[in-house]
Parts: C-alpha cells; sequence; structure tokens
C-alpha cells in the first residue's frame, strides 16, 4: 500500500515525515520520485463536514479534521507519539468508503470527503465504546483519574447508555504491575491504547515496557517484574486516557476540579520546562506539564512533577538566629537587625563581603543581592558549588559562551552531536528526549567525552577526558570524521566541564575548534558551541555578571550571605565568618549560617527565570509562602534599609526596570535572543585567550550529578524523590509499608 | 464587591469585538447605565468614528475598590490539561489575579479548610480574544501582562512513519 521515497530526502526531523507517499496519491508519486523540492512544501485540501481545509501533504485524517475544527474522540492517537490506531475511536466517514476508516492511521488524500458527524458515525463510536467499556471496571468513584478522564468524558458523549456484554465469568481482571514509587496501576481499567507503551519505547528510551498476549489478554508491563526505570516515567501518567497509570504521591488527594491551576516554570533544572502547578488552599497538590514546543513539548521530568512534597518539608517559616549553638525564633526587625550587627562585629569591608547565590535564587533576587553587595563596596559575588567561587572559564562577558546557542528545539536539528562532559538525562532530562527523538528519526551520531552514561541513544565513546578531546579536534576515529562532514555539528558542553580540572584545556581545545569550523559551527542559522546550565539560576547569574573580580576571588570573606546557597563546602567558609542564609529550606546553607531569612519557594513566588538557552520566563505563585517567609527581593531590599544602604526599588516593576537596564534581555520573555555570528566568534576569541596557558592533566571529566533525584534542597526534602532515590539509584526496596498493604489484597 | 459584578458583568459581554461604540458612554455614571449602547451602534454616519483609547471610567463607576489598581493582572491562555486530550476552551483568553503574598490564604483553624483575605482569589474572566482582555484590562485601570501562548508545532504525522526504511543500524525495538 505504501510506498517510501526515502533517497532524496535530508535528514531533518522536520522533513521525516515528507518520505512518506500513500500510493493513493499515485498521480503525485511518479514525480515526486525524481522532483528535487521536498515533500514537505506539499500542501493539499480536502473538505472535512462540507469546510474545505488545507494541511500539509503527509498529514494524518484526524490533523486535517482537527484543523478544519471537527473534534475527533481518540484513545490511541496522541499528537507526540507515533500513530498506532488500534483504539478505533476516532472513526470517520469518508466518501465512498464502504466502511468508517480509522482517522488517525489514514492519510489524508487530496479531494477526499470526509464527515464527522453522520448517523454512521455516530454509531460506529457508540460500537467502539460500548467494546471498551465492556472489560472496563466501574471504579469512577474511587478511581484518581475521575474528573479528567478521557473514556469518562467521551463515553459521556459518545456512549451508549446500555451494553450488549453480559460476560459469564464477569470482566476481565488484571494483575496490576509494580512501576516504582511514581506510577501507580490499575491494570483492570487499562484499555490497551499501548500510549504508555509508545511512550517509554519513543521517547524514555525504556524498551522493555510492552505488550504480552493478544486482544482480550493483551497487557501491558515490563514482561518481567521490574519498575519502569527512566527520569520521564510520570509522563504515562499523563498519557493514560484512562485511569490504569495514576500519580502514586498523588493517588486519593484531590479531585481535579478542586484544583487552582497555575502556570508557571519548573526551576529544578536548567531547562525551564513550562509547568502548571495545581493547587488547593495553601498546598501544592501536583505539577503537571504545559505544553510547548519552544521548551518542553509536552514532558517533564519526575523530579520537576513529583519533587513538589519537598515543599512541605523542612521548612524555614520564621527568621532564626543563632543563640550559641541553637537557633532562636526572631522577628524579622530582629533578624534584620542581627545581620547588619553581625556585619558590623565582623569587620568586613570591602571584597570580604560575599554574597554567594545557589541554583534556585530567582533573577530578581540576584539583581538585588548583587546590587546590595555592591553598594557595600564589595565585588565578591559567587555561585555555590564546584567552583563558583572563582571567575567562570568561559567569562560573563559574551552571552554566546554560557548559553545552549543552538536552543533546546534547534537540538533537534543537529546531525552530529558530541557531548563534552555531560550526561543530559540526568542534567537536563526533557532535552535528552529531544535528543533521542532526532536519533531515532534521523541520521543522527553521538559521540560522548566524559564519564560513560546510560543516555537512552546509542553514542559512540571517545574518552574521559581532555586527552580523548585532544584526538577529536585532531580528527581521529570515525566520530571525528562524521562530525567533519556533518551540516549542523553540535557540540554541548555541559556545565560540571567548567568546574574541573582540565575544564579550561576542555573549553580552549573546543574554542578554537569551533573558531576553525566556523562556517560550519558558526553561521547566522546555526551556533553548534552549547553550554548546557544545570541550574536555574546560573544563566541569569552570570547574564546580570553575579560572579567574583579576581581580587574578589582571592579575599578570605568574613561576611557571608548565601542566597539560596546549599551547596558550599562549609570548609571554604572561616569559622569565624558571620554566615547569613536567606532560603526555603532547611538544608546545608541553613546549619552553616549565623541568621536565616526564611524566603519563599519557586512556587510562592512569580519571578523571572533565564533558562540554559537563554530564554526568560515568568514564573507564577501558587500558594501563599509559609510562615513569615517572604520573596525573595523584598527581604534583600529590606535588609539594605538596614544596612543604611536603600535599593532604589520598591516594587518588583522597579526591579525588572532594573534587570533591563542591566540586561534588556532579562524582560524579553519567552523568547531566545540569538548572538551574532562576530559577537559569538568574539567571545570564543576571548575564551580561547583566557585559557591558552593552560596544561592538560588528563584527569577524568566526573559527572555533576551521582543522583539524579536528589539535587537541590525541595528534592532533598522530598518523600516522593527519597523513594526514588532508594528504588531506582540504589536498587533496594522502596515503599515496605506499602507492599506489606498490598499483599493484604493479594 | 457586588455593584463592581454587575459593572464587570455588563462590561463584559458587550466588549467582545465591538471595542469602539464605548467612548459613548464613557460619561456614564451608574453602572445600569452601561448596558445597551444599541442606537449609538447603529446610527448610520458618514464620518468614521475616531478610534480612541477608552476613557478609563470602568473603575469609577464600578465600586471596584481602589487597591485593585495596584494589583497587576495577568492575560494568558490556559494551555490544555496533559491529562486529556480534548482541546475546548483552549482558544479563549483568560485574566485573573496573582495571589497575595503572606496573608492571602490561610487554613481556617476551624475546619482546616482554605480562608482568604482575597477578594479577588476566586475570579477568572474569560474573553474570546487577548484584544477583548486587555481592552477591558484597561478600561478598569488595572496594570496587566500578556503571557505570549506557548509555541505549538506538530509535525504531519502518518501511520506509514512506523515502517519507514532506515538505512542505518536499527534504533529501536518497538515493543507496541
Ligand atoms: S495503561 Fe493506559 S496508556 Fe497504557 S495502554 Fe493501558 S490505557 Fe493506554
Ligand atoms: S485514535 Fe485512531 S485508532 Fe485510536
Amino acid at each position: 500500500m505504501l510506498r517510501l521515497v526515502s533517497a532524496a530526502s535530508k535528514p531533518s526531523s522536520a522533513g521525516r515525515l515528507s518520505r512518506v507517499v500513500c500510493s493513493n496519491c499515485s498521480a503525485t508519486i511518479g514525480r515526486r520520485t525524481l522532483a528535487s523540492t521536498s515533500a514537505r512544501s506539499a500542501d493539499i485540501t480536502l473538505t472535512v463536514d462540507g469546510k474545505e481545509v488545507t494541511v500539509p501533504q503527509g498529514s494524518a485524517l484526524i490533523q486535517a479534521c482537527e484543523a478544519a475544527g471537527a473534534t475527533i474522540p481518540r484513545f490511541c492517537y496522541h499528537d507526540r507519539l507515533a500513530i498506532a490506531g488500534n483504539c478505533r475511536m476516532c472513526l470517520v466517514e469518508v466518501e465512498r468508503s464502504p466502511k468508517p476508516v480509522a482517522s488517525c492511521a489514514m492519510p489524508a488524500m487530496p479531494g477526499s470527503k470526509v464527515f464527522t458527524n453522520t448517523p454512521l458515525v455516530h454509531e460506529a463510536r457508540e460500537g467502539v465504546m460500548e467494546f471498551l467499556l465492556a472489560n472496563h471496571p466501574l471504579d469512577c468513584p474511587i478511581c484518581d483519574q475521575g474528573g479528567e478522564c478521557d473514556l469518562q468524558d467521551q463515553s459521556m458523549r459518545y456512549g451508549s447508555d446500555r451494553s450488549r456484554f453480559h460476560e459469564v465469568y464477569g470482566k476481565r481482571a488484571v494483575e496490576n504491575k509494580d512501576l516504582g514509587p511514581l506510577v501507580k496501576t490499575s491494570m483492570n481499567r487499562c484499555i490497551q491504547c499501548t500510549r504508555c507503551v509508545r511512550f517509554a519505547n519513543e521517547v524514555a528510551g525504556v524498551e522493555d515496557l510492552g505488550t504480552t498476549g493478544r486482544g482480550n489478554d493483551l497487557q501491558i508491563g515490563m514482561y518481567v517484574e521490574k519498575m519502569m526505570d527512566s527520569e520521564l516515567s510520570g509522563n504515562v501518567v499523563d498519557l493514560c486516557p484512562v485511569g490504569a497509570l495514576t500519580s502514586k504521591p498523588y493517588a486519593f488527594h484531590a479531585r481535579p476540579w478542586e484544583l487552582k491551576n497555575t502556570e508557571s516554570v519548573d526551576v529544578l533544572d536548567a531547562l525551564g520546562s513550562n509547568i502548571r502547578i495545581d493547587s488547593r488552599g495553601v498546598q501544592v497538590m501536583r505539577i503537571q506539564p504545559r505544553t510547548n514546543d519552544a521548551v518542553n513539548e509536552e514532558w517533564i521530568s519526575d523530579k520537576a512533577r513529583y519533587a513538589y512534597d519537598g515543599l512541605k518539608f523542612q521548612r524555614l517559616t520564621t527568621p532564626l538566629v543563632k543563640d550559641g549553638d541553637r537557633f532562636v525564633p526572631a522577628t524579622w526587625e530582629a533578624a534584620l537587625q542581627a545581620v547588619a550587627d553581625g556585619l558590623k562585629r565582623s569587620g568586613a569591608t570591602g571584597d570580604e563581603i560575599q554574597a554567594v547565590a545557589g541554583q534556585l535564587a530567582d533573577t530578581e533576587a540576584l539583581v538585588a543581592l548583587k546590587d546590595l553587595v555592591n553598594r557595600l563596596g564589595s565585588d565578591n559575588t559567587a555561585l555555590d558549588g564546584g567552583r563558583g567561587a572563582a571567575p567562570p572559564v568561559a567569562g560573563v562577558d559574551v552571552r554566546a559562551n554560557f548559553l545552549l546557542n543552538a536552543t533546546i528545539p534547534g537540538v533537534e536539528r543537529a546531525d552530529a552531536i558530541l557531548l563534552v562532559g555531560t550526561n543530559p538525562r540526568h542534567e537536563a532530562a526533557v532535552l535528552n528526549s529531544r535528543i533521542r527523538k532526532s536519533w531515532l528519526h534521523t541520521g543522527l551520531e553521538v559521540g560522548l567525552i566524559g564519564a560513560r552514561a546510560d543516555t537512552a541513544y546509542g553514542y559512540e565513546y571517545l574518552g574521559d577526558g581532555a586527552r580523548a578531546l585532544a584526538d577529536f579536534v585532531a580528527g581521529k576515529g570515525t566520530f571525528a570524521k562524521t562530525f567533519q562532514a556533518a551540516k549542523r555539528p553540535l557540540i554541548i558542553i555541559g556545565s560540571a566541564v567548567a568546574e574541573q580540572e582540565d575544564g579550561p584545556a576542555v573549553y580552549n581545545a573546543l574554542a578554537k575548534f569551533v573558531e576553525k569550523n566556523k562556517e560550519r559551527m558558526l553561521t547566522p542559522e546555526w551556533n553548534g558551541f552549547a553550554v548546557l546550565q544545570r541550574a536555574a539560576s546560573h544563566a541569569a547569574a552570570y547574564e546580570i555578571g553575579f560572579v567574583p573580580s579576581k581580587h574578589a576571588a582571592a579575599t578570605r570573606p568574613k561576611f557571608v550571605y548565601l542566597l539560596n546557597a546549599d551547596e558550599v563546602d562549609p570548609a571554604a567558609i572561616s569559622p569565624d565568618a558571620f554566615v547569613v542564609y536567606q532560603g526555603h529550606h532547611g538544608d546545608l546553607g541553613a546549619q552553616l549560617a549565623d541568621v536565616c531569612l526564611p524566603a519563599a519557594a519557586y512556587t510562592e513566588k512569580g519571578m523571572t527565570w533565564v533558562n540554559t538557552e537563554g530564554r526568560v520566563q515568568l514564573g507564577r505563585a501558587a500558594v501563599p509562602p509559609p510562615g513569615a517567609a517572604r520573596e525573595d527581593w523584598k527581604i534583600i531590599r529590606a535588609l539594605s534599609e538596614v544596612l543604611g544602604v536603600t535599593l532604589p526599588y520598591d516594587d518588583v516593576l522597579a526591579v525588572r526596570d532594573r534587570m533591563w537596564e542591566l540586561s534588556p534581555t532579562l524582560v524579553r520573555y519567552d523568547v531566545t535572543e540569538p548572538t551574532s555570528v562576530g559577537v559569538a566568534r568574539a567571545g570564543l576569541g576571548v575564551l580561547a585567550e583566557a585559557t591558552k596557558s593552560t596544561k592538560v592533566s588528563g584527569a577524568p571529566l566526573a559527572r555533576p550529578i551521582a543522583n539524579f533525584y536528589q539535587t537541590d534542597p525541595i528534592s532533598r526534602a522530598s518523600v516522593t524523590m527519597a523513594q526514588c532515590t532508594r528504588a531506582f539509584v540504589r536498587g533496594e526496596d522502596y515503599d515496605d509499608a506499602a507492599r506489606a498493604t498490598e499483599a493484604a489484597f493479594g | 464587591m457586588s455593584v463592581f459584578r454587575a459593572g464587570a458583568d455588563a462590561l463584559l459581554r458587550p466588549t467582545l469585538g465591538r471595542s469602539l461604540a464605548w467612548s459613548s458612554r464613557a460619561l456614564s455614571t451608574e453602572a445600569s447605565d452601561v448596558k445597551p449602547p444599541v442606537e449609538a451602534d447603529k446610527a448610520p454616519s458618514e464620518i468614521a468614528p475616531i478610534p480612541q483609547k477608552d476613557v478609563v471610567t470602568a473603575d469609577v463607576v464600578s465600586g471596584a475598590p481602589a487597591e485593585l489598581r495596584h494589583r497587576a493582572v495577568r492575560i494568558y491562555q490556559p494551555t490544555r490539561n496533559t491529562m486529556q486530550s480534548g482541546g475546548a476552551k483552549m482558544e479563549r483568553w483568560r485574566i485573573d489575579w496573582d495571589i497575595l503574598p503572606g496573608g492571602g490564604r490561610w487554613e481556617n483553624p476551624l475546619m482546616g479548610w482554605a480562608s482568604s483575605a482575597d477578594y479577588m482569589q476566586g475570579t477568572r474572566i474569560s474573553f474570546r480574544s487577548k484584544e477583548d482582555a486587555i481592552h477591558f484590562a484597561e478600561k478598569q485601570g488595572w496594570d496587566y501582562y500578556v503571557q505570549p501562548p506557548g509555541a505549538k508545532n506538530i509535525p504531519p504525522k502518518n501511520y506509514s512513519e512506523n515502517f519507514v526504511y532506515k538505512p542505518h543500524k536499527l534504533r529501536i525495538a518497538r515493543t507496541k
């Protein structure tokens, strides 16, 4: 039936569909095989319910119907998964076709007349519904999907009010599977749409979630008893159109109609995935992805989705002042005064006043803190973790030196990717799924330098450090040759590279390499030099210059202001220094502090976040901060008054004006501003110059994230993430108590 | 509050799609006066009306508390719930308010339910277009932030993709 035209087409993800042309359009096919233009450009016109629509050639009929504004019920079809065509809910009538056709599995044909609202279609849908419900349990009142269930809604709309099936043996019963601490299964409810299987297979790269059996006996499972080990596994809960896969941490906690939805931005990695925070009262009940094809498509990582319960534990709710070896609750006035006194007592002047920002610091707070510290005469603004206290290797003068210049959707256009010192699967799980998508559907080749990792796609391992990179640059090995021949080569440099011994050497080699291959790697359309940040605050911090000067980095601070900084090395803070911690969790940073100032977490403030590609996004507060906690920039503003260096902004708009002064991109929301070729080259030139005298030690590039599930104070406080750590990282039994109760039913 | 509601309701519906008619009632003093500007609408005229920016009147007559003017509203298009496939109500634009930090909400000690001191926390207003929403916010004298909708880019999909020949090593073992 189908003929493939693949030889002439370019391997690009957008064009991958264009290779497929249906034989029914035979008039065009002869020409197409010889034509040099891409088939993508062709559009076809058809009639849906008497309305003409034009869709790109190769679209599915269901897409054409959607384009015409006709709603097609569906269970198995999903915009971001391969088409399966096994639920049959999407039947439509096509003129001169003897039977109703499944619109998702049928290509749209030019000139065909489609009807989506005829008695035949209604009857067909009703019949399908009857089959689906024949074995579906009447669980709705106790099912977590209730209220947002496709089966519920569609049976209300398209179903019949009675069934002709009365199974002698009752309804089909299927054993539940244990997919781990995140996904709860209730397999009786499964309608075998296989969305979960396709997701695991294509997107997450868990190739052992699959189907066994046929027809009524078809079961979804891992074949052997095994958990679904993927950092994207939570997405199958969204995909499942019924309540077969639901969220374990959220089980029986709320109904969708009780929840208030707030559209915001995730900050637990540097991608800035778009999320929707569902809250009830003062609690975050769950976090859902928000579709945005420019960032996270429709997926979020399990950390982004399930770490929210960490927001309930270990919170700082009131200002604390250290008295001897214990913290005493204080009022805001007393706490701020204690900070002012502490600053005076420590005798810190100039660069001895240090501000350290952590992963979860928002841009407004960074700007306010930098202004405050600068006003106190210090240039000592550092980041926590790694070598944050030293000026960054790549410099901050040119944005292209620290951003993922290719942009997140742009990664899919690369035809060769070299990963240096990074495991995107843990540092940016959703980006990793994009690489996998491209790897599956195009001829993408991936190479990796650094610690070996299970990336969910195949890669060529080049070596573990700067030596391997030198070989690559010299063109040794097959991957280096592939890379040389690639049209859009991309080098993704992990944020951890800069923190390593050989970091400067690696940067130097790469900067020179990009400069040498500038006609392919630095063009107006393509910038193949990409740095993958892993902390939500870092791109913003670099953007506003929240880095220490050389002199400041060499100073031993006497007064340390930790803004959400929990990765600090306690040994780096001298014991007689006065330490202030501002943040939302009593994690490591708070332990070091003399004064703790409670602040709002990311679900409690509507602040600006800059993701790794430089996209500026505005979050939104869903729930109020607990207790006396306040928004970060307000705390800093209040403190500035007590310290006698009042900052000149009184509301958040004034702070944003200040941000605009620092960098206008910080108030241009939801766009990525590309760096021009000339500036990017200049930046690489500066980078190469600054790192030119470094020696290669040959030390392996270590991976920065050992445990994906616990990387920040929120996920460290989360019970769910602790269970994931036990189940997936340590391979232990994650929840003995729940097992015991389940066994009672078994 | 009730006056405001009445004003808001009255303003909401006719605003959709015909903002020009509104300059005629710029000076009306009562919310009920604002209702049917039908005659003004239909009166034929050779002179094209000057599209003027609305005088900010609604908040004068609506009786809304003055504090409301200090709270920026957000205008956005809610995205589809990823739990479901249906796309209904996705084309609407919504106005709602940021929560009040601090005392906006608390857990009621009596029953454990949520209490709120924020009279706008449950209010959402839907509009057919972004322009309508902006127009409404301007008329009320509210500061607003328009959140652009997320990019949508679904490539054409085809069943036969499942069977496309790939020249290189097989990269996926389909378990479906
Ligand atoms: S578990 Fe859910 S998503 Fe998976 S096949 Fe069954 S109904 Fe579909
Ligand atoms: S949506 Fe078409 S068969 Fe399932």
